[in-house]
């Protein structure tokens, strides 16, 4: 069963020289036409055909602004395509941006509940997790201090253990993301592998190709918004990995 | 739309959390805590009712419920407006993260200001019974619904001037301008009939929305006695008009806004 399915989806983005219009800017717009703020319109994805079915894991690679991070939101619903069709059956967990959303006057304990309430948990179900999140942050009596004082490797720490707690049904993860310290980092990768096994299809974005080549069934490499290659994982990462060292090497002979 | 309110529903832990942090976070460090908020319509109303009871001729004992229930009403107006102006922004981090329907921010701003309007009508309900004894049953049950319609306008308005908010950013300062020009031009401070007389100043007050909801909890509660069906009729009317802008304001951004944020 097919549990994502992108149809020729597009993203275009305008964006405005100045940051946002306002309603006399739209007023004076309309009657002098001169006035008119430049639009940009960014194409970031452009034409995404893919399936990602029960079991199976996509990994996303590609240079920075390929319009990875922005796939990711497609696919988890917080970016509306702007053309073709998304259809995601089931439940999505997302992790990305996030260390963002924590209320920094409240303590960590209460953030743990306003995030776990936001990914649907009850005030039942959280409680048994409350815990065990504790605990695999390692935070101690720091979780009952406001949020606002916190390092922010801390606020990774809280952040990671909370967003991993969830039993993710469609798992979609941007790994980009530093977790806390060394000894963190190690523990934070055996739970997201633990977590993409657990999940029912799972999409990740990293820069890590050994361990993409290793975990995912599916690669796709973005470039500029469009897919250049998506296949089996040990063939689009050692095609990947081929362009990158050409290009290293052009370059390097162009500075010589 | 059931669907759409399943989905608050399903996600009230959250916003319920929020409505708290939000009044700790107002409170914090105030001993007083809560009765803080009620510091300004109370001393609005000493003052005001010093200089008016004089002006005006007023007695003090009928004229302070008054301006205090008044003022009370136009801080959760100006609550929901001000603030709701807000309310993406302010849930920001989170639109950017996880997608729920967009209405729980404006609920999160109308249900903050929602207890503070309730407080301060305690303070001027309680006054009234202590000065002139309880007031009349009937009457003062015909506040439950009202207090459903003033929730559904607030959350409606709240959800109308946080979208316009976000698309133009200057909505902010054109309505704080025209929220400062309706104080005046609702009677507030002054009893609705001292305009009604006037010819187009009287027409105003008759169908000025926020007088009616200013009529449907003072009238019970000052007078005891039931409000008119016009005032009824007009808040009503007022309530389904922005509620139905907010439901279509909502079905046509509610995808979209994350783009203008």
């Amino acid at each position: 069963m097919n549990l994502i399915q992108l149809e020729s989806v597009g993203l275009r983005f305008k964006v405005r020289r100045f940051g946002r219009i306002s309603f006399k800017e739209y007023l004076l717009s309309g009657l002098f036409r001169r006035s008119k703020q430049a639009v940009f319109e960014v194409q970031a994805l452009e034409n995404i055909t893919l399936t990602v079915s029960e079991g199976e894991r996509l990994g996303i690679i590609g240079p920075n602004g390929a319009g990875k991070s922005s796939l990711l939101k497609v696919l988890a619903g917080i970016y509306p395509p702007t053309s073709g069709r998304r259809i995601v059956v089931g439940h999505v967990s997302a992790l990305f941006d996030i260390t963002l959303g924590f209320e920094p006057d409240a303590s960590g304990w209460e953030n743990i509940l306003y995030r776990g309430y936001l990914q649907g948990e009850t005030p039942r179900s959280i409680r048994e997790k409350m815990q065990f999140i504790a605990e695999f942050s390692e935070l101690g009596d720091f979780l009952n201090m406001p949020v606002r004082y916190y390092s922010s490797g801390m606020l990774v720490r809280l952040a990671f253990s909370i967003a991993t707690a969830i039993e993710p049904e469609i798992l979609i993860v941007d790994e980009v993301l530093a977790a806390g310290d060394m000894a963190f980092q190690a523990k934070a990768r055996q739970r997201m592998k633990a977590l993409m096994r657990s999940a029912r299809a799972a999409v990740v974005v990293s820069h890590d190709l050994t361990s993409l080549g290793s975990f995912c069934d599916q690669v796709l490499w973005l470039e500029r918004g469009r897919m250049r290659l998506l296949g089996p994982a040990a063939e689009v990462t050692a095609a990947y990995t081929r362009q990158v060292t050409q290009q290293g090497t052009t370059s390097q002979q162009k500075a010589a | 739309m059931v669907a759409y309110f399943a989905d608050i529903w399903r996600l009230r832990h959250f916003w319920l959390a929020l409505v708290r942090v939000d009044l700790r976070k107002r409170y914090r460090r105030s001993i007083i805590g809560l009765g803080w908020s009620l510091l300004h319509p109370i001393a609005m109303t000493a003052v005001l009712c010093v200089v008016f009871s004089r002006l005006f001729n007023l007695e003090v004992r009928n004229y302070a419920p008054f301006l205090l229930s008044g003022l009370t009403f136009w801080g959760f107006f100006t609550a929901v407006v001000m603030q709701g102006c807000q309310c993406f922004f302010q849930g920001e981090s989170y639109i950017r993260q996880h997608p729920a329907p967009l209405a729980i921010y404006p609920l999160r701003t109308t249900l903050g200001a929602g207890i503070h309007f309730l407080l301060g009508f305690l303070i001027a309900t309680v006054f009234v019974w202590l000065v002139h004894g309880f007031g009349n049953l009937p009457a003062m049950l015909s506040l439950l619904p009202v207090l459903v319609l003033i929730f559904v306008f607030g959350w409606s308005l709240a959800v109308c001037v946080g979208l316009a908010n976000v698309m133009f950013q200057d909505s902010q300062h054109l309505l704080e301008v025209a929220l400062q020009m309706l104080f005046y031009m609702t009677p507030i401070m002054y009893k609705p009939e001292m305009l009604l007389t006037r010819r187009y100043l009287g027409w105003f007050v008759h169908l000025n929305p926020l007088a009616a909801f200013l009529e449907l909890f003072r009238t019970p509660l000052l007078e005891g006695r039931l409000p008119s069906y016009w005032a009824f009729a007009l808040a009503a009317v007022a309530t389904c008009v922005v509620a139905a802008l907010a439901a279509l304001a909502l079905k046509r951004f509610e995808k979209r806004m994350i783009f203008y944020l």
